[in-house]
């Protein structure tokens, strides 16, 4: 007997992020039902919940790009579909380069990305202070933009995919630990949890930055690493600013809210793994001060409202992990997303939904199948575009 | 004061002056209290509410600078101050129209929804109305880098009231010099480094936990300075502050809390009210009364009220009105009086006033012991988490003390509570000795009956749930209608909780609200978790802390 509406599911899935709730969302649409989604802590608790909000299409792997503008266009249409405004502003992403180098990598990305039909721009170190005012100059020696990126709201993303799920059928038990899963001849038979056992043929491990854990509980090892980043939001100033701003060197990010608020981040060298839970530093506190007021000075008197911490998942190579693992049947993975699910979810997770039901996807295998990891060499194609 | 310098400085284009010592909410909140803001959603009218720098009551422009607490502001010689936010102006705000006609709240995230392609004007209409100012121009007031106080002490007590004092006295006795980081500007202690003005919003031993002086503390003085301090013990004194209650009208300007209202005590015959209606029954009712006793009009209780109270209020010929339900405020742009019921199903009646003083409930200011990981428990008694504690005053985290109201330790425990620590980090607590009394920890919260009671009653107006963000209480029972559950997700779902006070005034009844809704224990409603800083600090002063030393918290 377990404490679960059934004892048993056609699909368990593992995390109740965006990337779990939209991957049930698909497969209930699909039909795939009865399904469940296990979270081991409340709705929102995790990295879905803790970002901030950036939805991007320039990347380095042309992949990477398809599937993010398709996200583009699912966020667009989110508020019709889903019943909530997530507030989805498309006012750009605009990366800085601070050497002729960086600006070099940049216009790679900015040919690839139009060369997929996107309207990216370089901007020249004088342009520059129309997208960002007041930026100290001599900051920057020029940057990419393109204005269809944008930010939103997560948190009514969340609501909006886990009433849809839930108005579909699906089961959703939050606070449950998953605890192992088991299988016979490679193939997974069913969950154990800390609300009791259910019989599954199907796991969809979506369970971000606590994957890796996931996956060793069905006896397999992924190179997927959690690694923490911090985040802060400051007291809301009249909006002044309306693109993402990311400074590659750093990995400085930071947007101004609809509500005025600035949020943004910096990546400082944690260690990795979740054992340490999810503390602020009075380090990045420091950082982050640092970078923002170098960049735009009269915000020093701006003050931070406050910080937190989330975890990536990352991998080895920078691209998701999607599909079913090799190792053993019916366990589908839909993690390694670094810090980039909220961003792909939408998209990501119909290809998700079709591998679970077996079906063929349209992503290339050797960049988001689990079996690349598999290979005695590490995969050629890489995504390091990985910072806001 | 005869003779005492003065300060002039413009409010709304004419000359204020200032007396020294004196904050610029004092001197512009003479005759009346002022209307400085208007609220995020609904434009609604604000004035100040907590008096101690953490609502979003008094945020005024200071030379172009937003996001001035007047509560906290010192004013300076021919300073230029501003109203907050209102359009065109905070007095004659043509946008209280969303108020009118969102009778039943608005909803930013499942409202604005149609049709789709007016998102991006919806999007650049609220953009253009949100925020408190344009950042301040470079060269603006408190933007100037001031070098950071950077100590080490063996011993940092932080605090400044009582119990902090009688630790710190303690201390000195001991042989020791603390070091006490005061919030406000109290006079010091002899033996003891005692730094005013100064607020801590930082505490973490998680890194350095083994070091020779573990604890780590941030924060900021009023100058804009940082300070870093690295101790090997540390002592919270940080006291407690007044809650709010819900009712109808909740934050009409002219309802503040007992902190507020004292802030004009120094000078009650320029307090701005005359009627006040004092609710609360207990202590700290007793002490409004007797600090501005020929102004409170009549005393209200949502529960009994105290024999004390009631001498006081008899002596003064104050009429009492114990175990009254709050239903609403009466007067549109500022409190004239009050409408109430008895409790259990008694009469209806109204009392007329010019201000709601809140004075019913008491709760620790507890975020730098969350943020230092100190192990907290429920205490239903007040209605709060307070730290858990052995006899010596001794947290859950080694070396971190808690002494005073912070700790829930009933009067007249205080000061042994406070001399016990001292003794403790001296390494001379005595083995044997018991507890001393504390608030109740156990059985419902007195408050939790009265919401209960008072969600029943049919509702007039808006309450209000968080001032900061413009949460109803409407939009509570939504959430929880839609099946969110618990604290921590209804404060996403709804906003409440994550504005400039971070929580402090919406989340102690908002936890006792859902309680009700939810059917379970507050306990089981779970709390919001503490973030750092735990009082805004600016970026410049953030930007001027070194950065060597380790240290996390949370």
């Amino acid at each position: 007997m377990n404490n679960l509406p059934r004892a048993e599911y056609r699909t368990v899935v593992v995390g109740g992020g965006i990337v779990g709730l939209f991957s049930a969302y698909h497969l209930a649409r699909a039909g795939a039902g009865p399904i469940l989604v296990l979270d081991r802590g409340f709705l929102s608790s995790g990295a879905s919940g803790r970002n901030g909000g950036g939805v991007r299409q320039q990347w380095e792997t042309r992949a990477t790009v398809r599937l993010a503008r398709e996200a583009v266009r699912d966020y667009r249409r989110f508020g019709r579909e889903f019943g909530y405004n997530p507030w989805f502003r498309q006012t750009g992403y605009l990366f800085l380069a601070e050497s002729a180098d960086e600006l070099a990598r940049l216009r790679r990305v900015h040919d690839l990305v139009r060369s997929e039909g996107l309207a990216s721009e370089v901007l020249a170190a004088d342009a520059l202070s129309r997208y960002v005012p007041g930026i100290a100059p001599g900051s920057a020696v020029g940057g990419t933009y393109l204005r269809s990126d944008g930010v939103l709201y997560p948190f009514p993303a969340i609501w909006g995919v886990y009433e849809a799920a839930r108005a579909l059928g699906v089961d959703l038990a939050f606070g449950v630990e998953v605890l192992g899963i088991d299988s016979e001849a490679g193939r997974v038979t069913g969950v154990r949890s800390s609300a009791g056992p259910v019989a599954t043929t199907s796991v969809v491990n979506a369970a971000g930055g606590w994957s890796s854990d996931v996956a060793r509980r069905a006896g397999l090892d992924v190179p997927n690493v959690a690694t923490r980043h911090e985040i802060l939001a400051t007291e809301p100033l009249k909006p002044f600013l309306d693109p993402m701003v990311v400074r590659a060197s750093d990995g400085l990010y930071f947007s101004q809210t609809v509500h005025g608020g600035l949020v943004g981040g910096l990546t400082l060298p944690h260690p990795a793994g979740t054992a340490a839970g999810l503390p602020s530093s009075a380090k990045f506190l420091t950082a982050m001060a640092r970078a923002l007021v170098g960049l735009l000075p009269r915000l020093r008197s701006l003050r931070v409202l406050r910080a937190w911490s989330g975890f990536y998942d990352d991998t080895p190579d920078g691209l998701p992990v999607i599909g079913e693992d090799p190792r053993l049947g019916g366990f589908v993975h839909a993690n390694g997303f670094g810090g980039h699910g909220f961003m792909l979810a939408p998209a990501a997770t119909r290809r998700v939904a079709r591998a679970v039901l077996g079906e063929r996807t349209d992503l290339e295998p050797e960049l988001f199948a689990p079996d690349r990891f598999l290979a005695p060499r590490l995969p050629s194609t890489a995504e390091r575009l990985l910072l806001g | 004061m005869a003779g005492a310098p003065t300060r002039r400085f413009r409010y709304r284009g004419r000359v204020v002056e200032a007396r020294e010592g004196e904050t610029l909410l004092a001197a512009i909140a003479r005759d009346a209290l002022p209307t400085l803001e208007r609220s995020t959603r609904y434009h609604r009218p604000r004035a100040p509410f907590c008096g101690i720098g953490q609502c979003t009551g008094c945020l005024v422009r200071v030379n172009d600078e937003p996001l001035v607490r007047a509560c906290r502001y010192h004013p300076g010689e021919d300073d230029r101050v501003e109203n907050g936010p209102g359009w065109p102006s905070v007095r004659w705000d043509a946008l209280v129209v969303l108020d009118l006609i969102f009778r039943r709240g608005l909803d930013p995230f499942r409202g604005f929804r149609r049709p789709a392609v007016a998102g991006p004007i919806y999007q650049r209409l609220v953009r253009r109305l949100a925020g408190y100012g344009a950042p301040a121009p470079v060269s603006g007031r408190a933007t100037e880098a001031v070098p950071p106080v950077v100590r080490s002490a063996e011993v940092v007590v932080v605090g400044g009231g009582e119990s902090c004092r009688a630790t710190a006295a303690r201390l000195v006795t001991l042989g020791y010099r603390p070091l006490v980081l005061d919030r406000d500007r109290r006079p010091g202690l002899v033996g003891a480094d005692w730094l005013g003005g100064v607020s801590v919003t930082l505490l973490g031993p998680r890194v350095d936990e083994g070091a020779e002086l573990p604890f780590r503390l941030l924060g900021h003085a009023e100058t804009g300075a940082g300070l870093s301090v690295r101790a090997r013990s540390v002592v919270v004194a940080t006291g407690g502050y007044d809650a709010s209650l819900l009712f109808g009208g909740n934050d009409r300007p002219g309802v503040l809390t007992a902190d507020a209202a004292l802030a004009f005590s120094s000078a009650p015959e320029r307090a701005p009210f005359g009627q006040a209606l004092l609710v609360g029954g207990d202590r700290r009712a007793e002490e409004v009364l007797a600090r501005l006793g020929s102004r409170v009009a009549a005393v209200i209780a949502v529960g009994e009220v105290r024999p004390e109270v009631v001498r006081a209020a008899s002596d003064l010929g104050i009429p009492l009105y114990p175990r009254s339900l709050l239903l609403g405020v009466i007067g549109r742009t500022r409190v004239r009086g009050l409408r109430l019921r008895t409790r259990g199903g008694g009469p209806r009646f109204s009392l007329a006033g010019d201000a709601v003083v809140l004075a019913h409930r008491r709760i620790p200011n507890a975020p730098l012991l969350f943020l230092a990981g100190a192990e907290m428990a429920w205490h239903a008694g007040p209605g709060a988490y307070y730290p858990v504690l052995d006899a010596a005053g001794t947290t859950s985290v080694p070396g971190l003390y808690a002494v005073g109201t912070v700790t829930g330790t009933l009067e007249p425990a205080r000061r042994e509570g406070a001399e016990r620590a001292a003794f403790a980090i001296a390494g001379r607590a005595a083995s044997d000795s018991e507890a001393l009394p504390r608030v109740r920890a156990e059985g419902p919260s007195e408050l939790e009956g009265y919401y209960r009671e008072l969600l029943t009653e049919p509702r007039r107006g808006r309450w209000i749930a968080c001032r900061c963000e413009d949460v109803l209480l409407h939009d509570l029972e939504t959430a929880n209608r839609g099946g969110y559950r618990g604290l921590e997700v209804v404060k996403r779902y709804t906003s409440l909780g994550t504005g400039l006070c971070q929580g402090r005034y919406c989340t102690p009844d908002a936890l006792l609200i859902l309680s009700v809704l939810e059917g379970r224990p507050p306990s089981e409603v779970g709390r919001i978790r503490q973030r750092p800083p735990v009082y805004p600090m600016p970026l410049g002063t953030l930007a001027e802390l070194d950065d060597s030393v380790a240290g996390e918290v949370g």
